[in-house]
């Protein structure tokens, strides 16, 4: 019995020990952090994605315009999803809907607001990423997507009116 | 009209102009500590300041809210120039400092109308968004990366109200890559 426990033990400290060594190896441990920062960009893309198709069906945006958006956020998943899997990751399923949106699809000056605030938050979240993340390739790329919902942001901000200029 | 601007030489006369003061040149010396960043920034703000020099060219030429658009856009590049040179500064480096109106009016496109103007921005915005998209992954730090991503996302808004101005779609791309 003793000698079993031992056995178990001596097992349990070498699979933690190549545990170690997999997550020591500077390569393997950046290959991961940028997945998941491809995983956080992408569950983005998609609630953008979900939002303009929401607001489609609603009639809560210029039809023309929540169909290039909602197409254009898409294209952007895709992008991500195929970055993903290069790197052997299978994206994981769609996120959960955003409580928020269907407060947001009352009205078309609320679902604006809503869609300008969660592309704020993408660009952010794509500037960030592009400080951080460790493989360079990605980055201009995701750099075209970041600009590409920072045009976004100016295209919601003339379907209600507002000044098209803003800052990040 | 015979002596309006072609597209194509609009482009090709943009592409003489910022190849000459952009990144066809060796990055003007710095002074900062090889591999910094310096260098790259400096490219970049030599395109910068081009960017300055063409909205303050074009803005008697524009009219109503495009000209309003116009002042903004180019105080926008104003602040993007203060910034790039403050980061240059940070590390070590000496800012590469702007032409005359002379030089650059020499060698800008000849600009006959507003809609002259707007086709010469749009040419300068893409390019900026290209240089800012390429410098990235050769930026050594996450700072001057991130300060890079900025002032790009705001170079890819500027071409979005450019593309309004001109009559389009403000967003008709997917991927935002700029163009050389």
């Amino acid at each position: 019995m003793r000698d079993g426990a031992a056995a178990t033990r001596r097992r349990l400290l070498l699979a933690a020990g190549a545990t170690a060594l997999v997550l020591a190896d500077p390569a393997a441990a950046a290959a991961r952090s940028d997945q998941d920062i491809l995983e956080r960009l992408l569950a983005r893309e998609r609630r953008l994605e979900s939002a303009y198709d929401a607001a489609l069906r609603r009639g809560r945006l210029e039809e023309r315009l929540a169909l290039a958006l909602r197409d254009q956020e898409r294209e952007h998943a895709r992008g991500i999803e195929m970055s993903l899997a290069a790197r052997g990751r299978r994206p994981s399923d769609a996120p959960e809907p955003d409580p928020a949106l269907a407060d947001a699809l009352r009205t078309r000056e609320a679902f604006a607001a809503y869609a300008l605030a969660l592309e704020g938050r993408a660009v952010r979240a794509y500037v960030d990423a592009l400080a951080s993340l460790h493989d360079g390739h990605l980055l201009p790329s995701l750099g075209a997507i970041m600009a590409s919902e920072a045009q976004h942001q100016v295209a919601l901000r003339m379907s209600v009116g507002e000044p098209l200029l803003g800052r990040v | 009209m015979a002596g309006s601007l072609t597209r194509r030489g609009a482009l090709g006369a943009a592409a003489v102009v910022l190849g000459s003061c952009g990144s066809g040149d060796p990055p003007p010396s710095t002074g900062a500590r090889p591999g910094s960043g310096a260098g790259l920034l400096n490219s970049i703000l030599v395109l910068e300041h081009a960017a300055v020099a063409a909205y303050a060219a074009g803005a008697g030429l524009l009219r109503g809210e495009a000209r309003r658009y116009g002042r903004e856009l180019e105080e926008q590049e104003r602040e993007h120039v203060r910034r790039l040179e403050e980061l240059i500064r940070g590390l070590g480096g000496t800012s590469a400092r702007p032409r005359s109106p002379e030089e650059y009016a020499r060698s800008f496109p000849l600009l006959h109308d507003g809609r002259d103007a707007l086709r010469f921005a749009r040419d300068m915005e893409e390019r900026l968004v290209r240089a800012y998209l390429q410098a990235l992954p050769k930026l050594p730090d996450a700072e001057l990366r991130s300060a890079a991503a900025e002032i790009g996302a705001d170079e890819g808004s500027h071409l979005a109200v450019i593309n309004v101005l001109r009559g389009g779609p403000a967003a008709p791309r997917a991927f935002v890559t700029g163009t050389l």
